[in-house]
C-alpha cells in the first residue's frame, strides 16, 4: 500500500529524513513515533504529495508519488484521508458543510453527500452536532469532525498527524479506539505521534524516527488491543 | 450540483466579505474604463464623421478653356463610363459665374473688370461606393489629371487628410491610454481579489489538502473578477451615457454648434456588449495576476 525506498529530505542544511525505507501493507495500523522534529510530519506530507523527496521514491497504491505531476496530486489526495493536529475546520461553515467538503470537490451528487456525511458523522459520534459551527464544539468533538471529514469519501489510507496532541488521556484512548474501528473496516491507518502513551494503546507495528533516521521496528501495546 | 452551488456561493461570499473594497473596486474601475470610453466614443464619432464626409466627397475636374463642345462631350462620356465614378455633372463657364455671384454677392465686382468670364467650365464627379477612400480618390485624381482637356483636378483633400490624421492620432492615443488604464483596472481588481484570497487562505489550504483541483479553487476568484469587471464596465457605460447626453444638451443650447447634436451618437449595442465583455476579461485578468502572486495552485 505504502512504500518508501531510500527516501531523504533536507531543508537548507537540516536533515528531515535520511535514507528511510519502509513498507506499510494494505489494512495495516501503524504508529509512527518520534519526538518533535524527528521527521514524522515531513513523511506524512510526502505521502500526500505536499513535499517531494530529495532522494528516493515513494509509492502509494502502486503510484510513484515522488514523480506525480502537479495536476495528478489532487486525485492522490482524494484516496488519502488526513487528520490534522490543528483540525483545520472552517468556523464559518457548519459541521455538516465541513465534512461534506471532500465530496463537494469531487462533485458528488447531493444524495451521496447527504448519505455519506451522515454516515461519517455517525461513525465518529457527532451526528447530532451537524448543524453547529465547529467553533462551538469541544476539542474532542472537533477532532472527531476532522476524522469524519478524513473518512467521508472512503479513503484507502488514513493519515493522522499528532491527533492526540490536544486531548486528555481518556479522550486519547477513545480516539485510538475510533482509529482501530476505522482500520477494522479495511482502511490502512498511519498515526504519527510523539506521545508514548499512545504506543501502549496499540498492539501494532511501531516505527520510530529519530532525527530523520528510521529506528528498528517495535511493537506497541501493553494494555489494550483491538 | 452542490459543487456548482459551492463555487457560486464562494464567489458571492468573497464579494460580500469585502463589501467596501468591492464597491470601491467597482467605482474606480468604472471611472478608469469611462476614461477609456471617452476616447473610444470620440474615435467612433470621428470615424462616422469621416465616413460621412467621404461619402459626400466631390471631385472637381476643371476644363481647359480651349476645349471644343465635341471634346467636352467626349470627356463627359469617358468619365461616365468609368466604374470608379457614380455621377458626373457639367458646370459651364456661365453656370460657374452664376454660382460664384450667388455664393459671394459682395465680391462679384471683382470679376467685373476682367471683361471675359475667367471661371473655367468643370465636371463635378462623385466617386462610386468603394472608391471613396482618400487613397482611391487620390489615385483617381492623378489619373484624371492626365486626361486630354483637363486643366486641373481639385477636391477637399486637405480636409480629408486632416481628419484622417486626427483619427489616427486619437486611435493611437486611445490605444495607449486604453492599455495604461486597462492595466490600472487589472491592478485595482487584482488587489480586491487578493484581499478575498487572503481572507479565505485557510479554506484554500484545506481545499488543496482534501483533493480540490486548481480549477476548483480558482473558479470563485475568476467569477469574482468577472463580476467586478462587468459591474465596473457597465457603470462606466452609464457614466459615459450620462456625460454624452449632457454634452449633447450643451451643444444644442449653444447656438453656433446647432445641428451637431444630431450628428454625434452613443455606442451601438454591439460596442456596449463588447465593452462589458472587455471589462469582464480585465476582471478575470486581475484574478489571474492575484492568484499567481498569492501562490495558489501549488500541488
Amino acid at each position: 500500500m505504502i512504500q518508501l525506498i531510500h527516501v531523504s529530505k533536507s531543508y537548507d542544511r537540516r536533515v528531515a529524513l535520511f535514507d528511510v525505507t519502509m513498507e506499510i501493507k494494505k489494512g495495516e495500523f501503524v504508529l509512527l513515533m518520534g519526538p518533535s522534529g524527528a521527521g514524522k510530519s515531513t513523511l506524512l506530507r510526502m505521502l500526500i504529495g505536499e513535499e517531494r523527496p530529495d532522494e528516493g521514491q515513494i509509492f502509494v497504491q502502486g503510484k510513484n508519488v515522488s514523480r506525480l505531476k502537479q495536476s495528478e496530486v489532487p486525485y492522490l489526495r482524494r484516496k488519502i484521508g488526513t487528520v490534522f493536529q490543528d483540525f483545520r475546520l472552517l468556523g464559518k461553515k457548519s459541521v455538516f458543510e465541513n465534512v461534506a467538503l471532500p465530496l463537494i470537490v469531487q462533485r458528488s451528487s447531493e444524495a451521496d453527500i447527504r448519505r455519506k456525511v451522515m454516515d461519517a458523522l455517525r461513525a465518529v459520534g457527532v451526528d447530532h452536532k451537524k448543524d453547529q459551527s465547529p467553533n462551538s464544539l469541544s476539542t474532542g468533538e472537533q477532532q472527531r469532525v476532522c476524522i469524519a471529514r478524513a473518512i467521508v469519501n472512503g479513503p484507502v489510507v488514513l493519515l493522522a498527524d499528532e491527533p492526540t496532541g490536544n486531548l486528555d488521556p481518556e479522550r486519547t484512548a477513545e480516539l485510538i479506539e475510533l482509529f482501530k474501528l476505522i482500520n477494522a473496516r479495511g482502511t490502512t491507518v498511519v498515526v504519527a505521534t510523539h506521545d508514548p502513551h499512545v504506543m501502549k494503546l496499540v498492539n501494532r507495528r511501531v516505527m520510530t524516527l529519530m532525527q530523520g533516521v528510521l529506528m528498528p521496528e517495535q511493537r506497541g501495546g501493553d494494555r489494550v488491543d483491538a | 450540483m452542490r459543487w456548482l452551488w459551492y463555487l457560486f456561493r464562494a464567489a458571492w461570499a468573497n464579494l460580500r466579505t469585502n463589501r467596501t473594497t468591492t464597491v470601491v473596486a467597482i467605482v474606480t474601475t468604472a471611472f478608469t474604463l469611462a476614461c477609456v470610453g471617452i476616447f473610444l466614443l470620440s474615435y467612433v464619432n470621428l470615424r462616422n464623421a469621416a465616413a460621412w464626409l467621404q461619402e459626400d466627397i466631390k471631385i472637381i475636374v476643371y476644363l481647359d478653356d480651349r476645349m471644343s463642345g465635341e471634346e467636352t462631350r467626349e470627356l463627359e462620356g469617358k468619365l461616365k463610363a468609368d466604374r470608379m465614378v457614380t455621377g458626373v455633372r457639367y458646370i459651364s463657364k456661365e453656370q460657374a459665374l452664376g454660382e460664384f455671384r450667388a455664393q459671394f454677392p459682395s465680391d462679384s465686382h471683382l470679376l467685373e473688370g476682367l471683361g471675359e468670364n475667367p471661371l473655367p467650365a468643370s465636371f463635378i464627379v462623385t466617386p462610386a461606393t468603394g472608391y471613396q477612400s482618400p487613397d482611391a480618390v487620390n489615385r483617381w485624381a492623378e489619373r484624371a489629371r492626365t486626361m486630354a482637356g483637363v486643366a486641373k483636378v481639385d477636391y477637399n483633400q486637405e480636409w480629408i487628410d486632416a481628419l484622417a490624421g486626427l483619427i489616427r492620432y486619437i486611435e493611437l492615443t486611445a490605444i495607449g491610454v486604453g492599455m495604461i488604464l486597462s492595466a490600472a483596472a487589472v491592478t485595482i481588481i487584482g488587489n480586491t481579489i487578493r484581499l478575498a484570497l487572503f481572507a479565505r487562505r485557510e479554506e484554500i489550504e484545506i481545499l488543496r489538502l482534501i483533493g480540490a483541483t486548481r480549477a476548483f479553487i480558482r473558479i470563485p476568484y475568476f467569477l469574482e473578477g468577472a463580476v467586478l469587471g462587468a459591474c465596473g464596465s457597465a457603470l462606466a457605460l452609464g457614466i459615459l451615457k450620462l456625460g454624452f447626453e449632457l454634452f449633447r444638451q450643451q451643444i444644442s443650447s449653444a447656438g453656433r454648434f446647432q445641428g451637431i447634436e444630431n450628428m454625434v451618437s452613443f455606442f451601438p449595442l454591439s460596442i456596449c456588449v463588447a465593452f462589458v465583455a472587455v471589462g469582464m476579461g480585465l476582471g478575470v485578468a486581475g484574478s489571474v495576476v492575484s492568484l499567481r502572486r498569492f501562490g495558489e495552485g501549488r500541488g
